[in-house]
C-alpha cells in the first residue's frame, strides 16, 4: 500500500478539509449549540415565570395582611363599641335599681310615717279616753260623790277635744 | 443525580450513543490494521492511500488523513448526541452540567476575544478546537493523526482565510484596499505578503508541530532500540534483543507530543482564528458606515 509524500498539496484534499471543518461546525451547532440554548431560554423563562409567581405571591400577602389589619382594627372598634354600649347598659340598669330602691325605701319611710302617725293618732285617743276615765275619777273622789258620769264625761270629753284641737292647730 | 430516574429505554439509547461514539474509533484502527505492511524499521511517510479517485486537475488519493477526519466527525456526531439527550430545564444531570459548562467557556472566550459582534462565533471555534485536538489525540490509539497532513491543516487555515477577508470586506472594496496602504503607502508589498503570510503560517505552525512530535517520536524510539542493542547487546539470547530503553521513555515523549502539543497547538489555533478575524475586521467603520445607511434611508 502506497503512502503520500510528508509535504503533498492536493486540492481535493484541502477543499474535503475546509467541508470537514464545516461539517463538523454545523453539527456542533445544530446538535450541540442550539438544544442547549433551547434548554437554556426555556430555564431563563422558567425562572422569570417563577419570579414573577413569586411577586405576585408576595403582593397577595401584601394585601391579605392589610385587609387583615383592616379587620383587626374594625374589630377592636368594634369590641369598644359593645364594651361602651355594655357599660351604658350597666349604667342604666344600676341606675334603674337605685332609683327602684330609693323609691322602696321612700315607701318605707312613708309607710313608716304613717305608721307613726296612726300610732301617734291611736295613742291620743287612748290618752284622751284614759284622761276622761282618770278625771271622771279624781273628780269622783275630789266631790265624794256620785256625779252623772254621763254628763260629766260629756263635758270633759269636749274640754279635752278644745285642747286637743287647741294642740293639733298648734302642730 | 439519583439514577433510578433513568428509564431503561434512557439508558439504552445512552448505551448505544456511547457505542457509537467509540465504534468509528475502532473501525479505524482495524483499518489500519489490516492496511498496514509488516514494518520496515524507521519509517517517515505521509499518510496511507487507501485508493484514489480520478479527479479534474489532480487525482483525489483518499488517505488516512481524510478517513481518519470523518472518523473523529461521526464521533464527535454522536458524542453531541449523547451530550444534549435528556437534557431538561429544571432536573441537570451531571453531564449537562458538563456541558452548559463547556458552552459557557467557549462563549465566554469568544466574547472576551472576538467581541459582541462575533457572537455566533463560538460553535466555530469550538469546531476548530475540537476537531483539531481530536485529531492530534489519534496517535494515542496509534492512528495517523490527520492534523500532521498539510492538506487537512492548510484548509482549515484557507477557510480562516476567507473568513478574515469576508470580514475586512464588510466595509466595501475600497476600504479593503485602503487598510493595505496603512500606515504608509509604500508598505503595500509588505502588507500584501503578511496578508497571505497569515494561513499559511497559521496552516504550517499546526503541522509543523504535529508532524514534528511524530518524527521526533520515531526518530527517539529508533535510538532508543539502538542504544539498548550497544548496551544490553551482550546479554544471551532473547535479552540481548529486548530494547529495555523503549520502556517508559517514548511515554514520557508521548504525554508531550501527542497530549499537551496537540492539545496546545488546537488553542493556538482557535485563538489565531479569533484573533485574526476580529482584528481583521473594522467595527467602527462599519458601524460607522451602518449609521450613514441608515440616516440616507431616513432621508
Amino acid at each position: 500500500m502506497q503512502s503520500s509524500e510528508v509535504i503533498s498539496v492536493n486540492i481535493w484534499q484541502i477543499i474535503i478539509s475546509i467541508c470537514n471543518l464545516l461539517i463538523l461546525f454545523l453539527i456542533l451547532k445544530k446538535f450541540l449549540y442550539k438544544p442547549v440554548q433551547n434548554m437554556l431560554d426555556q430555564r431563563q423563562s422558567m425562572i422569570d415565570k417563577s419570579f414573577e409567581k413569586a411577586k405576585r405571591a408576595e403582593a397577595d400577602a401584601k394585601n391579605s395582611k392589610l385587609l387583615y389589619e383592616e379587620k383587626l382594627g374594625g374589630a377592636q372598634a368594634e369590641a369598644d363599641a359593645i364594651v361602651k354600649e355594655a357599660k351604658l347598659k350597666a349604667q342604666k340598669k344600676s341606675d334603674k335599681i337605685v332609683e327602684n330602691a330609693k323609691g322602696k325605701a321612700d315607701d318605707i319611710v312613708n309607710q313608716a310615717k304613717a305608721d307613726a302617725a296612726l300610732e301617734y293618732k291611736k295613742a291620743q285617743v287612748e290618752i284622751k279616753h284614759e284622761i276622761t276615765e282618770v278625771s271622771a275619777l279624781i273628780s269622783e273622789k275630789i266631790l265624794e260623790r256620785e256625779i252623772n258620769t254621763d254628763d260629766h264625761r260629756k263635758l270633759i270629753d269636749s274640754f279635752i277635744e278644745n285642747i286637743g284641737d287647741s294642740y293639733d292647730g298648734n302642730e | 443525580m439519583d439514577e433510578k430516574r433513568y428509564s431503561a429505554k434512557f439508558r439504552a439509547v445512552d448505551t448505544l450513543l456511547i457505542i457509537m461514539m467509540i465504534l468509528p474509533i475502532l473501525f479505524g484502527i482495524t483499518l489500519y490494521v489490516l492496511c498496514t505492511p509488516e514494518s520496515s524499521g524507521i519509517e517517515i511517510a505521509g499518510a496511507r492511500i487507501y485508493f484514489t479517485i480520478p479527479m479534474p486537475l489532480q487525482p483525489l488519493p483518499i488517505t488516512e488523513s481524510q478517513v481518519n477526519s470523518w472518523l473523529v466527525i461521526i464521533s464527535v456526531f454522536f458524542l453531541c448526541l449523547y451530550l444534549t439527550h435528556g437534557l431538561s430545564a429544571d432536573h441537570p444531570t451531571k453531564r449537562q452540567h458538563i456541558v452548559e459548562w463547556g458552552l459557557e467557556q467557549t462563549q465566554n472566550l469568544v466574547g472576551d476575544n472576538m467581541g459582541e459582534y462575533f457572537k455566533d462565533f463560538a460553535p466555530f471555534v469550538a469546531a476548530i478546537m475540537v476537531l483539531s485536538a481530536l485529531s492530534s489525540l489519534l496517535t494515542l490509539v496509534g492512528l495517523y493523526p490527520p492534523t500532521s497532513d498539510l492538506n487537512v491543516v492548510g484548509g482549515w487555515a484557507i477557510l480562516v482565510f476567507i473568513l478574515i477577508t469576508y470580514y475586512k470586506f464588510k466595509c466595501g472594496p475600497v476600504h479593503y484596499l485602503k487598510s493595505y496602504t496603512e500606515p504608509v503607502a509604500f508598505l503595500t508589498p509588505l502588507n500584501v505578503i503578511s496578508e497571505f503570510a497569515t494561513p499559511v503560517s497559521m496552516a504550517f505552525r499546526h503541522y509543523g508541530n504535529i508532524l514534528s512530535g511524530s518524527v521526533i517520536s520515531v526518530l527517539v524510539a529508533a535510538a532508543l532500540q539502538g542504544l539498548s542493542a550497544m548496551i544490553f547487546g551482550r546479554l544471551p539470547g532473547f535479552l540481548g534483543q529486548f530494547p529495555f530503553l523503549q520502556i517508559g521513555i517514548p511515554a514520557v515523549l508521548s504525554v508531550y507530543f501527542d497530549i499537551f502539543s496537540g492539545l496546545l497547538q488546537a488553542f493556538i489555533f482557535a485563538m489565531l482564528t479569533m484573533l485574526y478575524v476580529a482584528s481583521g475586521f473594522p467595527e467602527e467603520d462599519y458601524r460607522e458606515k451602518l449609521r450613514k445607511k441608515a440616516a440616507n434611508a431616513a432621508r
